[in-house]
């Protein structure tokens, strides 16, 4: 009876896909909310890097104010000319919210991307870009002259 | 929520710059109002933009985000009539969508 094993194997393989995808979708949910939640830069990055290697790179271009005059609206550019970035993540080391925002990419997205943050104080702005199972990093220092209670 | 959200695109040479703006108080929750009482955050968690409904951008933020957030992308294709269509969802599940047609 091959046609009836056939059919069991393939309905086993995609129950075995539907629960894999419901799972993912929560664990994803959860991960996300715990990135946003974390309030220690150095914990957070840590844990997102998880041990893969970091290469400082100046393929990546985060452009951003060298004064910003107010936090509560800071713009920031992110270019690049790489072909096949995934995911691109920003942070500021010192917001009581450290990760700002987590862009997932597709081949039809060009790494050409501005956003407008807060910035709590003076600050270092950090961008990981995950590249072909790399991590490219850059970053910049923000001179904040009025970081405003609650921002970030 | 009507209408909270702006698409604006302009194609270029060879690609098409998209801006979005939303109107959203994002408040992260640390915030005080006029009496002094914290305000309950409220702020965007996920924006995705689908481009003739295939999915091709989706962004993570929380209350780091400015008020009103404000993004800018470059789609590499786009042609004549694509639909874009943007969607976010907040902390209190609230939604809004929006779509643009390309010119």
């Amino acid at each position: 009876m091959p046609s009836r094993r056939l059919f069991l194997q393939h309905s086993g393989i995609l129950l075995a896909g539907a629960l894999l995808t419901g799972k993912s979708a929560n664990v994803r949910a959860e991960r996300l909310a715990k990135h946003f939640a974390a309030d220690d830069f150095i914990t957070l990055y840590a844990q997102l890097i998880d041990q893969r290697t970091v290469i400082n790179s100046d393929k990546l271009n985060l452009i951003l104010p060298k004064i910003a005059e107010d936090g509560a609206v800071v713009p920031v550019s992110i270019a690049s000319e790489l072909e096949g970035i995934e995911k691109l993540y920003l942070f500021a080391d010192k917001n009581p919210t450290p990760l700002l925002a987590e862009f997932e990419l597709t081949p039809l997205i060009a790494p050409q991307l501005t956003a407008r943050i807060k910035l709590a104080e003076s600050c270092t702005v950090i961008l990981l870009a995950e590249y072909k199972g790399a991590l490219l990093r850059t970053s910049r220092w923000v001179n904040v002259m009025r970081g405003g209670c609650g921002t970030g | 929520m009507a209408n909270s959200i702006k698409i604006r695109s302009q194609r270029r040479d060879g690609y098409t710059e998209v801006k979005l703006l939303i109107t959203h108080p994002m408040e992260n929750g640390r915030n005080r109002d006029a009496n002094g009482d914290l305000i309950p955050a409220h702020f965007i968690e996920q924006l995705q933009v689908k481009l003739n409904d295939q999915l091709i951008l989706t962004t993570n933020m929380a209350g780091s985000i400015a008020k009103n957030p404000f993004f800018t992308f470059r789609l590499k294709a786009g042609n004549s009539g694509d639909r874009l269509s943007a969607e976010w969802t907040d902390n209190k599940q609230n939604k809004d969508h929006a779509e643009h047609a390309l010119d």
